[in-house]
């Protein structure tokens, strides 16, 4: 495990009145990665830092985020943005938030150095609607740094400009979605858009645009501040530089957010020595290790270094890095249906598969559930799952589809057992 | 037509826009500032939105009834949220919500006769690790349960 | 150059072709239903999927452009399977109400669903209805059998320049409809029913009136403006039922106007006149044709006369009326009439920035190039003989005698002496040229009513009459 004093976000969570200037300023060496930036460094310079830190995207995709800042064309005629997305809502997922309301600075000299990376003078932060007080929070912050200097005009005699706009979403998870994002931010529907285009050709109000994840973009400051390469080597696994903010809740003693190098752990070193072990002395029964979209696991899965190539290795994916940990009382029936009942919830209704599919799929599931099901229907819902993934024009049809595809391979005897009528819903 | 936005309203819109390179990107914070202040969005502010971003009423109402966030009913003085996803659904969010509603006498849906208190089903709020987690107006209730629900009603039943 | 590959047949295509077209033109047909070509792309529907090597997914044809050596296939399992999968998702909430829908025979739905879909219905869960709203006088709605295609959102945002139908909500509760239940505003609503893939969005004209797959079909050209929107009339029976666009990319598009759809309604019109007649004492009298062709022949003999020439008149009524005149007599004055203030091509343009136009009438512009001219003012003479297609606005007219040849109604009938009934655009052949120069040829789809007799044909009677008078 990490030793508290060499972690880039944690050591400075949990108390107020870490998110002020003037603790970051002291404790963390605010601003100085973004005057060494401003004060002598190239666009492509940045860019290159980045790309040799290996910072994964930390929203779910895991795209590396140099190579994402790359694509921003250099000549374009057009304004460049920089959105920073703080929609966090895959279910499981709430990281971004306690970098919100604890190192805000970090997420503001984030964005002040990738905006000047990629020519960018006005950032938006895409906060989802109901992180209130952490909207507020991030304003003061903002205001606070403006106020300093650190972001308006001419910042640190450079003559380098930029502003930042925290602009709140208004409850949709399909926000969290890039593009659905960016049509939210320019006041429409939060809909996917067809791709291609990509945003970084024709992204926010039709100009150059990289979006980024709230802890993908605060630790772009520790890149610099520590240099690419020694960013990376605190990854403990290729391809994955490092720390990793993990979301863990569910059946586990201690639930909360934690950080570890990447890669460095197994799943099950999380739970145990994170999570403390299984809440009053359960069993184990599933792990559901990165947002409740990613494929669940079964107990004898977990001893799988939890990365992202690991975990796409057993089938399943790191996503967000939320594990929800679940225990041997756990209805997977009901547990299933309250997911796909999400999914159906949040489908923006765009797409066929994704609109009618996963309220089939709830249907098929609630009747299973209920006792009203044929044995037949789970064949059915098996099948309606793969007409449903892969064919959707955003990820959210395959969000949806991965959790029944795998509950369904791994526990089948639950969803059977309510379907023979050996089971009844209490 | 007298205007039913307040002068703050305009006075804050006023204000974003130059943080935006076209005023339709002002919908979303309109929609949210006309909430604040009217705590609903009657089709008759919707329409004063319209109007001042200068779009289509249509268009207002198709961005409002996308998003959950936007009350197109009137809500009670006190909007309870209580999120119902996994991480909230395996810490016991269920009993929390039958809970809360035997308390309050109202399914979840609807608000109480006397217009104190809007009880509805949340999804994941993001706040999964000190789950079950409710969203009471514009705060978070975090590690939640049911002396904790039960006092946070009664707290605000005398808040009245 | 460049050329792909689709389903092993080589295809040239242009860049920035989608799948769709690039396709079609191999002949090989992939479905759709949201994809529209005169509307953007949204690919929402995923029907038209396709396989492409190296894409480890289906992909869209609608929203794919076609790429050097890239190869396609249409018709794999995969895309087989993908297709059934879309087919049985859209008709999960569909009320399978082809019976009595008036898109049946000629909806995608159904055209889909027989060439993609499967035969077994695998869901068992209550559909999803709605509650229509009443949506004015153009257009039925019937939600339930939505499919959410957005082709109706999208026709008013981009062509119509009007955002009226939206999508209210979202996921499987959107709602495709008007705001409270408004009633439709654009002057294109028509449309509306001719791009809706299904039943949802009907023409309220046609509600009942007949299967569609028992109307013919001819092609013609709209008289209702200069601008020539190219169209088809579907009759059958010697009825008219409808009209509907036809795909002219340099003119209309896929578009036209309601008042040019249902313009038609006139010329199958109770009060239209289609027998010729005089005027008695106590108003107009039915007579026979050689008695209404003599007494306009002896009216034009002597005295100032005056044929005006309504601009809905093809060229070769034109030019067989200019021609006959020179031939009846020496100084009959020629003027032509169709809009008012809108007298030459150079006065016309467009009066909506959408198709319409300036000009009320379909052949200004060929009137014009025949060298006529348009009257200026009041139509005064001895005799005015006034001749018109049907839609042309008649001028005011100070005659001793004056009379009508063409398409009139009873109340228009009235300010003339005598009516000799012609024939409807629907019922001829013949040139109109549009605003922009364009010649084109409009067809005869019914036959005329009563004893409608074409110009040619009246002025061919004239002549003789004026011969045999000549002989005696």
């Amino acid at each position: 495990m990490i030793a508290e004093q060499n972690t880039l976000f944690i050591q400075h969570f949990w108390k107020d009145s870490n998110r002020t200037l003037e603790y970051y300023l002291k404790h963390m060496n605010g601003y100085e990665a973004a005057k060494k930036v401003l004060g002598g460094m190239t666009p492509d310079q940045v860019i290159d830092e980045v790309k040799k830190a290996n910072i994964r995207g930390r929203g779910g995709a895991g795209f590396p985020m140099g190579m994402k800042w790359s694509f921003i064309p250099k000549n374009s005629e057009k304004p460049k943005y920089l959105v920073c997305n703080a929609d966090e809502s895959e279910p499981g997922t709430c990281k971004d938030r306690q970098i919100i309301r604890y190192t805000p600075h970090l997420l503001i000299e984030g964005l002040l150095i990738g905006s000047y990376a990629i020519g960018c003078r006005h950032a938006y932060v895409y906060i989802r609607g109901e992180y209130v007080r952490e909207a507020q929070l991030l304003v003061a912050a903002i205001d606070e740094a403006r106020a300093a200097g650190y972001l308006g005009k001419n910042i640190f005699g450079s003559g380098f400009d930029l502003e930042i706009t925290v602009h709140r979403g208004a409850g949709a998870y399909i926000c969290g979605e890039e593009t659905g994002l960016l049509n939210s931010l320019e006041g429409k529907r939060g809909e996917p858009r067809v791709k291609p285009p990509f945003p970084a050709i024709s992204g926010a109000f039709s100009c150059p645009t990289a979006v980024n994840n709230v802890e993908s973009i605060a630790n772009v400051p520790h890149v610099i501040r520590m240099g690419g390469d020694a960013f990376a080597g605190l990854g403990k696994i290729d391809k994955s530089g490092g720390t990793r903010l993990i979301s863990l809740s569910g059946h586990v003693q201690k639930p909360g957010v934690y950080e570890m190098q990447a890669g460095s752990m197994t799943l099950r070193q999380i739970i145990d020595q994170f999570g403390g072990g299984l809440l009053n002395g359960r069993r184990l029964k599933a792990v559901i290790p990165g947002g409740s979209s990613s494929p669940v696991l079964t107990a004898e899965e977990i001893d799988v270094v939890y990365d992202v190539e690991p975990l796409m290795k057993i089938g399943t994916m790191m996503g967000s890095a939320a594990i929800m940990v679940i225990n041997e009382d756990t209805d997977m029936v009901k547990l299933l249906l309250r997911i796909t009942k999400f999914y159906a919830h949040e489908s923006c209704g765009q797409c066929t598969p994704c609109r009618e599919g996963c309220h089939w799929m709830e249907s098929i599931l609630h009747k299973i559930l209920h006792g009203e099901a044929k044995p037949a229907d789970i064949d059915l819902l098996v099948d309606v799952a793969g007409n449903i993934g892969g064919k959707t024009l955003c990820a959210l049809g395959d969000a949806a589809a991965m959790p029944v595809q795998s509950f369904l391979k791994k526990f089948r005897p639950e969803f059977e057992a309510y379907v023979k009528g050996q089971k009844r819903h209490a | 037509m007298e205007k039913l936005l307040s002068q703050k309203f305009y006075q804050a819109m006023n204000e974003l826009e130059p943080r935006y390179p076209n005023k339709k990107a002002l919908i979303l914070p309109a929609l949210h500032q006309a909430q604040a202040e009217c705590g609903w969005l009657p089709p008759e502010v919707l329409a004063e939105v319209a109007a001042y971003i200068g779009v289509h009423e249509a268009q207002i109402r198709e961005v409002a009834s996308f998003y959950t966030m936007y009350n197109l009913k009137p809500v009670g003085k006190n909007h309870l949220r209580i999120c119902t996803n996994v991480a909230c659904c395996l810490r016991g969010a269920d009993d929390l919500m039958s809970y809360a509603e035997r308390k309050l006498g109202i399914a979840c849906g609807e608000t109480t006769p006397d217009g104190m208190f809007t009880l509805s089903e949340e999804e994941c709020l993001g706040a999964c690790t000190t789950a079950p987690v409710m969203m009471a107006n514009d705060d978070y209730v975090e590690n939640l349960d049911i002396n904790g629900l039960n006092d946070w009603i009664e707290r605000a039943k005398n808040d009245r | 150059m460049p050329k792909c590959l689709i389903d092993g047949k080589e295809v040239e295509f242009s860049p920035g072709e989608n799948l769709v077209k690039v396709a079609k033109r191999a002949g090989v047909e992939i479905p759709v239903f949201c994809y529209h070509p005169g509307l953007s792309v949204v690919a929402q529907c995923r029907m038209c999927y396709v396989e492409v090597e190296k894409m480890p997914k289906l992909q869209t044809a609608c929203s794919t452009m076609a790429a050097e050596g890239m190869v396609v296939k249409t018709q794999s399992e995969a895309v087989k399977k993908g297709r059934q999968g879309t087919m049985e998702f859209l008709l999960l909430n569909h009320p399978l109400d082809c019976p009595i829908c008036d898109k049946a025979g000629e909806c995608d739905l159904q055209d889909n669903s027989f060439g993609h879909g499967s035969a077994n219905m695998r869901h068992s869960e209550e559909r999803r209805t709605y509650v229509d709203v009443d949506m004015g006088p153009v257009i039925q709605k019937n939600m339930n059998r939505c499919i959410h295609c957005t082709r109706c959102i999208r026709f008013g945002d981009e062509v119509a320049g009007i955002h009226e139908m939206v999508a209210i909500k979202r996921g499987n509760n959107i709602d495709i409809t008007t705001i409270d239940g408004k009633q439709l505003k654009t002057e294109y609503a028509g449309n509306y029913s001719d791009i809706c893939p299904t039943g949802s969005l009907t023409l309220k004209d046609f509600r009942f009136k007949k299967r569609a797959w028992m109307l013919k079909k001819t092609e013609t050209v709209c008289e209702g403006c200069s601008k020539g929107c190219n169209m088809e009339i579907q009759h059958e029976g010697n009825v008219v039922y409808r009209c509907v666009p036809r795909e002219n990319l340099e003119i209309n598009k896929h578009w036209m106007c309601d008042e040019g759809r249902f313009n038609y309604r006139y010329t199958q019109d109770e009060s239209r006149i289609v027998d010729p007649t005089l005027r008695a004492p106590d108003g107009h009298k039915s007579a026979a044709w050689q008695d209404v062709v003599a007494t306009l022949e002896s009216k034009i003999r002597g005295g100032e006369v005056l044929f005006l020439l309504g601009t809905d008149l093809t060229n070769e009524e034109l030019s067989a009326i200019r021609e006959a005149a020179s031939t009846l007599r020496t100084g009959i004055k020629i003027r032509t009439f169709g809009t008012l203030g809108v007298t030459k091509t150079s006065e016309d343009g467009s009066a909506d920035n959408i198709l319409k136009m300036k000009s009320k009438t379909s052949n200004l512009n060929g009137a014009e190039k025949l060298g006529l001219e348009p009257l200026a003012g009041d139509a005064k003479a001895d005799t005015v003989i006034v001749f018109r297609g049907g839609r042309a606005a008649l001028p005011r007219v100070e005659a001793k005698w004056s009379a009508g040849v063409g398409v009139f109604n009873r109340e228009e009938a009235s300010g003339f002496d005598s009516v000799l009934p012609g024939l409807a655009f629907t019922e001829k052949e013949g040139t109109v040229v549009n605003h922009a120069g364009i010649g084109q040829r409009i067809s005869r789809a019914v036959r005329p009513k009563g004893t409608c007799k074409s110009v040619p044909e009246v002025l061919m009677s004239l002549l003789n009459t004026k011969s045999k008078a000549g002989q005696a």
